[in-house]
C-alpha cells in the first residue's frame, strides 16, 4: 500500500540499543529493541497495522485512542510447576503502546482483530460525513484508505449524524470542519509536544467532544500548517488550498524551503504552472518532517500574476518591455563601458550554481571584487570574529545536535521567526531532554509561540548592553566557581570581568542580579549552546559581542557551540560562493577586496560606481541607512535588478530581468549547519523567466567567454572540483537528505579574548 | 446475622464525626495499633484480613499496597477515590457524611504502611456536604496531632492529607482519570498496564500512588484496629468481611445496609423491607453498569464477588437495584444508556460512538420506530464497545445492554412489534415523550 496511506511518514525505527526481546508477529520471528511499540516492530516485520492517532513523533502518552490498531497478544506465563505456557490477553491491545516484551506472540490478521477494526470503522464513519466528493482530503485520505481495506462495506447506523456548521475558520491559515473530525487528538498533542503554543484542545465530553481553542479564540500559531498534514480526515484544511485542486490532479516536486536559513525539506504541489501547497517532506537532520507557516503558506508570490515575464527597460522613466537579446545587448554595453567600475550585490536567496556564476563573472571577467551578498549590516570582514576562533562562519552545531543540549542560550534573536526549526529543536531538547534554556532579548514579542515560554530564565535587556550582560554572567560563574577545568588560561578574563558584578551589570542592562546570576549558573553546563539571532549579527559592535560570546562558550567547555546562523535561504551558500568582497569560494582570500555592500552604495551614491547588480536585494527594505540606499539607487549611473516581481527596490532600477524563483530551477541551497540540498524545478511560468545562472551564463557568452554549462548540474560539477570545501558534493551524493560539508583541518585550540 | 455492622458499628452514635466522640468510641485505636508494627506487619494483616477493593472491582488490596517501592526515595501519594458516581450507589456518601475519621484514620494507616507523603482524597463535585464533613475532619486530625508532621511523636512520621473536589465527571471515578483529574488535566483517562507502570511504580506526577475506595480505607481502618484474622472470620471462602450495599428502587426501606459477604441476595431483599408495588422483577445487584438478573435469576445469587460473577453478573460497588413488575426493562436501558453516552469521556472512538448509538437505537425503540433487527445491532455495537475501549467505561456501558436483552429479550421483540410498553400506561420509568418526531420516526 502507498507510502502516503496515512502521513508521509515512515515510522520512525527506533536505534537498535539496548536490551533485544524476541517476539513473534504472524507466526514472523524477529527481535526488536525492549519496550517498543508494538506497531512499530510490526513495520519492522513488515507487517501492515492500520492506525488514525498514532503518531511516532507524538507522544504517547495520549494515543491508542482510535483503537484502530487493535491486535491479539498473548504473553508467556509460568505455571506453578515450572512449564510455560502462552496465555492471551483478554481484551485486544492497543499495539501503537504497547511495549514489545519477551516471548510476546502478536496476531494482526486474527479473524477477531479483522472484526474489531470493522467495528471502529463503523464507528467512526457514523458521525463522519460522507462529503468526500468535495473534501480536500479525497484521495489521500487515511480514513478512505482504512475504510477500502478494512472497513465494513455499508453502515447499519441510519440515526441523524452530528451536525455543526462547516468550515469554522480556526485562524487566517486554518479551517476547521468539525464534523469530519474523528477525535484522534494528533493535533491537539501537536500543539502541546511538538509547537508548544498548547493552542488546542478538547472541549465538551463523550459524542459531543470537540476540539477547538480555548474560549474560540483565534488559533495563533507559528506552525499552525502542520496540523493540517497531521489530521487524518479533512477537518483541519488549509484556508488557502482549499477547493483548488484534487490530490490526484497535482504533481509532486521534492524541494528546499527558500524562507529561511533552515532548509526545511519540502514538497511543491502544482498543477500546470501553480503552485498550490506545499507539504514537508522528511529529513530528521533538518526538519524532521515540520514546516512553519511562514513556508508552507508563504509562497503565493511564485505563480502571483505580479511575476514579470519579460525583461523591462527604462527609457525616459517609462518601462518598457523588451526582449531578451535587447536587454543583453544594453548591459553588456554597459558593463563593458563600466569598465571594472561595477558592484554586484545580493544572492542569499540565491542557488549556489546562480552564485558561483555571479562571482565568476565579477572576478574573472569583469575584474572586480566588488561583490556582497550582505545587506542588513555586519560588512566587515567575512564572519572572521567567528573563523579566526573556532574555524567556522556561521553554525558550529548541527541542528540536529540542538536537541541533545543540556543548556541553550539564545541572544538577541526571536528565534521562532528567525530560526523557526532551530526553535523546534531547542524545544525538543528542553522538553525531552530536560535542558534549561535562557533567552536574552530586548524586547517581548506579543505571540503564542516563544522561547521565552519555556526559558527558565528570559532577560529582556536594554538595547545595547549585551556586553554588560555577559560580563555579568561571566563574573558569576567566576565568582561561584562554577567553571569546569578546561586548560585554559582564564586570569586575564577573570580580571577583566572582576569588575562586573551582578549587580553592575543589573543596573546597565535593567535587569535584576538575580535573573543574571540565576541565568549564568544555568548555562555552566555541558554540552552548552549559544545560538546568537539578527540582533547581534547586525550589531554595531558585533566583534566584540561575539567575542565575548565566544569566551562564554570557552570557559564552559563549550567549545565550537557558538551559533550565528544565516537568515536567509542560501546565505551560507552565498558566503560559501564567495559573493563577499574579500573572499572567493570556499573562502579563498583574495589579492585586493574589493568594496563591501556599504562601500559601493556609497560610492553608486556620488555616482562613481558604473553598474550596480542587485540580484534578490531588496535593498530599500533590508538595508538599515535607507536615505544612502536610495541614493545609491538614483545616482548610480546604470542599476540592474534581477527579481522576481517589480519591487521597490526593482522601481528604481534601469534594466529589470525576470528571474526564475525556487519552484522553477535546479540547483542547491546550503542551509545554515551546511548542509547542501537540491532544489528541483516543478514547472515553467514563462519562458522568458530564466534563473539566475543562466543569465550570467548568457551575459559572459556575450562578453566573449563562453562557459560550458548547460545545466545547473554541470555547474555543481564545476564547484565541486572547484571548491575543496565542496569537493565531495556532487549532484549524485546529495541524495535525498543533502550532505553537509565540513571544514578541512583541525579546530583551532581555544583562545580567550580579551580586548 | 446477614446484618454486619463493622464500619457501621458507631454510625448511629450523636456526633460521631467529631473526634473527641470519635476517639471516645475506640476511633484512632486503629492507627496507634498500626503504628507499633512494622510497615510491612501492616500489610501483612491486610493481607491476612482477605480485603478486597469496596470500588467495583474487587482486586485484593494488600497487593497494591504491597506494590509501592518500600523506601522514602520519591513521594507517595496516597489517594482515595470517593468520586461515587455508579448509579445506584450512595455508601461512600454516608461514610463520609457520618464517619469521615474512619476514611482519614485508613488513610493514614495506609500512609504509614506505605511510605505515603500525602494523601489525596478525591471527592465527586456534587458531594458538597461531605466534602465539608472530611475537611473538618481533617482540620481536627491535624489538631490532635494525627496528620502533620512526626505524627503520634514518632519521628520522621509525617503526613499530609488533602482534599480534591471533583467538577461533575463519572469518568473521573475512574482510577487514572481520576489522576489525570487531580494533576490538573482534562478527565481522560491514562494508559493502563501493560503500556504503562502500574500507578503503585508510576502515578500522579510520575510517584508511586496507591488509590482505594472510600470503603476500602475504612475496613483498613476496622482491620488496624482488630487485626486482620478477625475480620477473615466474617464472609465466605475468598470474599471476606462485610460490605455496604445501597438498596434502592421498589423497596420498602431503601437505605445502605452493611451485610456480611454471602448473604443471600433474597435475605437482602427481605432486609430491606422487601419489594413495594407489585411483585419482584429484576435486580441489578452491583450498580448500574452490571448485568440485571431476572427475579429467578435472583434465588441462586449470594452478595459476594464468586456467586455474583458465578450468575452472571456482578457485586461490583454495591448500588442494589431491585425493580417491580410495572418496570419497562426498555425504557430502563434507555436511561441508562443515557447517562453512558452522557458520560463518555470522548477519547475513544468505541465508547464515544457507540455509547450514542446505543442510545439512540433504545430511543429509537422506545419512541415507536424500533426495526426488525435492532436487537442483533444492540448486541453487536456492545460486543464492538465491550473490550476494545479504551477504559472499563465503555464496557461499563455495554453490559447492562447486552444483560437486559440477555434476560428480558422478549420485553424488546414487543417494543419493536408492537411499538409500545409491554407493561402498559403505568410503567416504570415513565416512556419517554416524543419530541422530535419527524427526525425520530424513520419508517421501518
Amino acid at each position: 500500500m502507498s507510502d502516503n496511506r496515512l502521513t508521509q511518514t515512515e515510522a520512525s525505527l527506533n536505534r537498535v540499543t539496548g536490551q533485544l526481546v524476541n517476539i513473534k508477529i504472524n507466526g514472523i520471528e524477529l527481535q526488536v529493541p525492549k519496550g517498543e511499540s508494538v506497531i512499530e516492530s510490526a513495520k519492522r516485520a513488515g507487517v501492515d497495522i492500520p492506525f488514525f492517532c498514532y503518531h511516532p513523533r507524538l507522544s504517547k502518552g495520549d494515543a491508542a485512542n482510535c483503537r484502530m490498531c487493535l491486535v491479539d497478544v498473548s504473553m508467556p506465563r509460568k505455571n506453578p510447576d515450572g512449564s510455560v505456557i502462552l496465555a492471551k490477553m483478554p481484551k485486544p491491545q492497543a499495539s501503537c503502546t504497547l511495549p514489545a516484551d519477551e516471548g510476546m506472540v502478536i496476531e494482526t490478521e486474527s479473524a477477531q482483530v479483522v472484526r474489531d477494526r470493522k467495528g471502529v470503522l463503523e464507528f467512526l464513519l457514523i458521525n463522519h460525513p460522507l462529503d468526500c466528493p468535495i473534501c480536500d482530503r479525497g484521495g489521500e485520505c487515511p480514513l478512505q484508505n482504512n475504510t477500502l481495506f478494512y472497513g465494513p462495506p455499508t453502515s447499519r447506523y441510519i440515526e441523524e449524524k452530528r451536525h455543526f456548521p462547516k468550515a469554522y475558520p480556526l485562524s487566517e491559515n486554518v479551517v476547521f470542519d468539525r464534523e469530519r473530525c474523528i477525535h484522534c487528538a494528533r493535533c491537539t498533542r501537536f500543539t502541546e509536544d511538538i509547537s508548544g503554543d498548547s493552542q488546542l484542545g478538547f472541549l465538551k465530553r463523550g459524542a459531543d467532544m470537540e476540539v477547538g481553542t480555548f474560549a474560540h479564540t483565534s488559533y495563533s500559531s507559528k506552525f499552525s500548517g502542520n496540523v493540517i498534514e497531521l489530521c487524518p480526515v479533512g477537518a483541519l484544511l488549509s484556508r488557502s488550498y482549499r477547493f483548488k485542486a484534487r490530490p490526484w490532479d497535482l504533481h509532486t516536486q521534492r524541494s528546499v524551503c527558500s524562507k529561511c536559513s533552515n532548509g526545511c525539506n519540502i514538497k511543491i504541489d502544482y498543477r500546470l504552472d501553480t503552485l498550490l501547497r506545499i507539504n514537508a517532506r522528511v529529513n530528521d537532520a533538518v526538519n524532521e518532517e515540520w514546516t512553519c507557516d511562514k513556508g508552507k503558506f508563504g509562497h503565493e508570490y511564485v505563480s502571483s500574476p505580479e511575476r514579470l515575464k519579460t525583461p523591462l527597460l527604462k527609457v525616459d522613466g517609462e518601462w518598457q518591455e523588451i526582449d531578451w537579446s535587447e536587454a543583453y545587448r544594453v548591459l553588456v554595453e554597459k558593463l563593458k563601458a563600466a569598465n571594472g567600475s561595477v558592484g554586484g550585490i545580493g544572492g542569499q536567496r540565491c542557488t549556489n550554481e546562480d552564485n558561483y556564476l555571479f562571482q565568476k563573472l565579477f572576478r574573472d571577467v569583469l575584474k572586480s571584487n566588488n561583490l556582497d551578498h550582505r545587506t542588513s549590516g555586519n560588512f566587515g570582514a567575512t564572519n572572521s570574529t567567528l573563523y579566526k576562533r573556532f574555524g567556522y562562519h556561521a553554525m558550529g552545531n548541527t541542528i540536529a545536535d540542538l536537541e541533545n543540549m543540556k543548556a541553550v542560550f539564545v541572544i538577541g534573536s526571536e528565534l521562532v521567526d528567525e530560526q523557526p526549526i532551530l526553535f523546534l529543536r531547542i524545544r525538543k531538547a528542553w522538553r525531552y531532554n530536560g535542558a534549561s534554556v535562557v533567552n536574552a532579548v530586548t524586547s517581548v514579542q506579543e505571540s503564542s509561540t516563544r522561547v521565552g515560554d519555556f526559558a527558565e530564565v528570559e532577560l529582556v535587556y536594554k538595547p545595547g548592553s549585551e556586553l554588560a550582560l555577559i560580563n555579568g554572567m561571566l563574573n558569576v560563574l567566576f565568582t561561584e566557581n562554577l567553571l569546569p577545568e578546561t586548560g585554559v588560561d582564564t586570569k586575564k578574563l577573570q580580571a577583566h570581568v572582576a569588575s562586573w558584578t551582578p549587580e553592575k551589570s543589573a543596573a546597565e542592562t535593567g535587569l535584576a542580579a538575580d535573573a543574571i546570576a540565576k541565568a549564568a549558573r544555568l548555562l555552566a553546563k555541558t554540552p552548552m549552546t549559544i545560538i546568537a539571532g539578527r540582533e547581534i549579527a547586525a550589531h554595531p559592535h558585533y566583534e566584540a559581542i561575539v567575542n565575548a560570546l565566544g569566551n562564554l562558550v570557552v570557559v564552559t567547555g563549550n567549545m565550537g557551540n557558538l551559533n550565528i546562523p544565516g537568515l536567509e535561504a542560501n546565505t551560507q551558500g552565498a558566503m560559501d560562493m564567495g559573493i563577499l568582497p574579500d573572499s572567493a569560494p570556499g573562502y579563498a582570500p583574495v589579492e585586493k577586496a574589493g568594496m563591501n555592500t556599504a562601500q559601493m552604495l556609497e560610492a553608486a551614491a556620488i555616482g562613481e560606481l558604473q553598474v550596480l547588480w542587485l540580484v534578490g536585494a531588496e535593498l530599500l527594505e533590508q538595508y538599515p541607512d535607507t536615505a544612502l540606499a536610495q541614493k545609491a539607487l538614483a545616482n548610480a549611473p546604470f542599476v540592474v535588478v534581477s527579481e522576481l516581481t517589480l519591487t521597490e527596490t526593482a522601481k528604481h532600477a534601469d534594466l529589470v530581468l525576470p528571474s526564475a524563483s525556487f519552484a522553477e530551477k535546479d540547483g542547491t541551497f546550503t542551509n545554515c549547519e551546511r548542509r547542501v540540498q537540491r532544489i528541483f524545478k516543478a514547472f515553467e511560468i514563462s519562458q522568458d523567466i530564466k534563473p539566475d545562472w543562466l543569465i550570467f551564463s548568457e551575459v559572459l557568452a556575450r562578453l566573449g567567454v563562453g562557459v560550458p554549462y548547460f545545466s545547473s548540474r554541470d555547474i555543481l560539477r564545476a564547484i565541486s572540483t572547484q571548491v575543496p570545501a565542496y569537493a565531495s558534493i556532487t549532484p549524485k551524493s546529495l541524495g535525498e537528505a543533502g550532505l553537509r560539508w565540513e571544514y578541512a583541518g583541525d579546530q583551532p585550540a581555544p583562545t580567550i579574548v580579551v580586548e | 446475622m446477614p446484618i454486619l455492622n463493622l464500619l457501621y458499628e458507631n454510625r448511629d452514635v450523636q456526633n460521631i464525626e467529631n473526634l473527641d466522640v470519635y476517639e471516645a468510641h475506640g476511633g484512632y485505636q486503629g492507627l496507634r495499633r498500626a503504628v507499633t508494627l512494622e510497615r510491612q506487619a501492616v500489610i501483612d494483616e491486610i493481607k491476612t484480613s482477605g480485603l478486597r477493593g469496596r470500588g467495583g472491582a474487587g482486586f485484593p488490596t494488600w497487593i497494591k499496597w504491597n506494590g509501592l517501592p518500600k523506601n522514602f526515595d520519591k513521594p507517595h501519594y496516597i489517594i482515595c477515590n470517593a468520586d461515587e458516581g455508579e448509579p445506584g450507589t450512595y455508601k461512600d456518601r454516608e461514610l463520609l457524611l457520618k464517619l469521615p475519621h474512619l476514611l482519614v484514620e485508613g488513610m493514614i494507616v495506609a500512609g504509614y504502611a506505605c511510605c505515603g507523603t500525602a494523601g489525596y482524597i478525591y471527592i465527586r463535585g456534587e458531594y458538597v456536604e461531605p466534602a465539608w464533613q472530611i475537611r473538618k475532619a481533617i482540620d481536627q486530625a491535624y489538631k490532635q496531632g494525627y496528620l502533620g508532621k512526626n505524627i503520634l511523636g514518632i519521628e520522621g512520621f509525617n503526613f499530609d492529607l488533602y482534599v480534591h473536589m471533583g467538577a461533575g465527571s463519572y469518568e473521573c471515578g475512574e482510577e487514572s482519570a481520576l489522576m489525570s483529574s487531580l494533576m490538573g488535566e482534562r478527565g481522560n483517562p491514562r494508559l493502563k498496564f501493560p503500556h504503562a507502570p502500574l500507578p503503585v511504580i508510576e502515578g500522579v506526577w510520575k510517584s508511586p500512588t496507591l488509590v482505594n475506595n472510600v470503603e476500602t480505607y475504612c475496613a483498613a481502618t476496622w482491620i488496624a484496629k482488630n487485626s486482620g484474622a478477625e475480620y477473615a472470620k466474617y464472609g465466605t471462602e475468598r470474599s471476606k468481611g462485610s460490605k455496604i450495599i445501597s438498596v434502592s428502587g421498589h423497596v420498602a426501606k431503601p437505605a445502605n445496609y452493611e451485610i456480611e459477604l454471602g448473604t443471600p441476595l433474597m435475605e437482602l431483599l427481605k432486609i430491606a423491607g422487601g419489594i413495594t408495588g407489585g411483585k419482584l422483577k429484576a435486580v441489578i445487584p452491583g450498580g448500574s453498569s452490571v448485568q440485571i438478573r431476572t427475579a429467578e435469576q435472583c434465588e441462586k445469587i449470594n452478595m459476594d464477588y464468586e456467586s455474583c460473577s458465578a450468575n452472571g453478573t456482578l457485586l461490583g460497588s454495591g448500588g442494589f437495584m431491585a425493580f417491580n413488575d410495572k418496570t419497562d426493562i426498555v425504557v430502563l436501558m434507555r436511561r441508562t444508556a443515557e447517562f453512558y453516552m452522557h458520560e463518555s469521556c470522548g477519547k475513544c472512538t468505541p465508547c464515544r460512538e457507540g455509547t450514542r448509538w446505543i442510545y439512540k437505537v433504545l430511543d429509537r425503540i422506545t419512541s415507536g420506530a424500533g426495526r426488525q433487527g435492532d436487537i442483533e445491532l444492540l448486541l453487536d455495537i456492545c460486543s464492538q464497545i465491550d473490550g476494545r475501549s479504551y477504559c472499563a467505561l465503555g464496557d461499563a456501558a455495554a453490559w447492562p445492554i447486552v444483560g437486559a436483552i440477555k434476560a428480558f429479550r422478549e420485553e424488546f421483540e414487543y417494543w419493536i412489534t408492537h411499538k409500545r410498553s409491554p407493561i402498559g400506561e403505568d410503567a416504570v420509568p415513565p416512556v419517554p415523550v416524543v419530541v422530535n418526531p419527524l427526525l425520530t420516526l424513520t419508517p421501518a
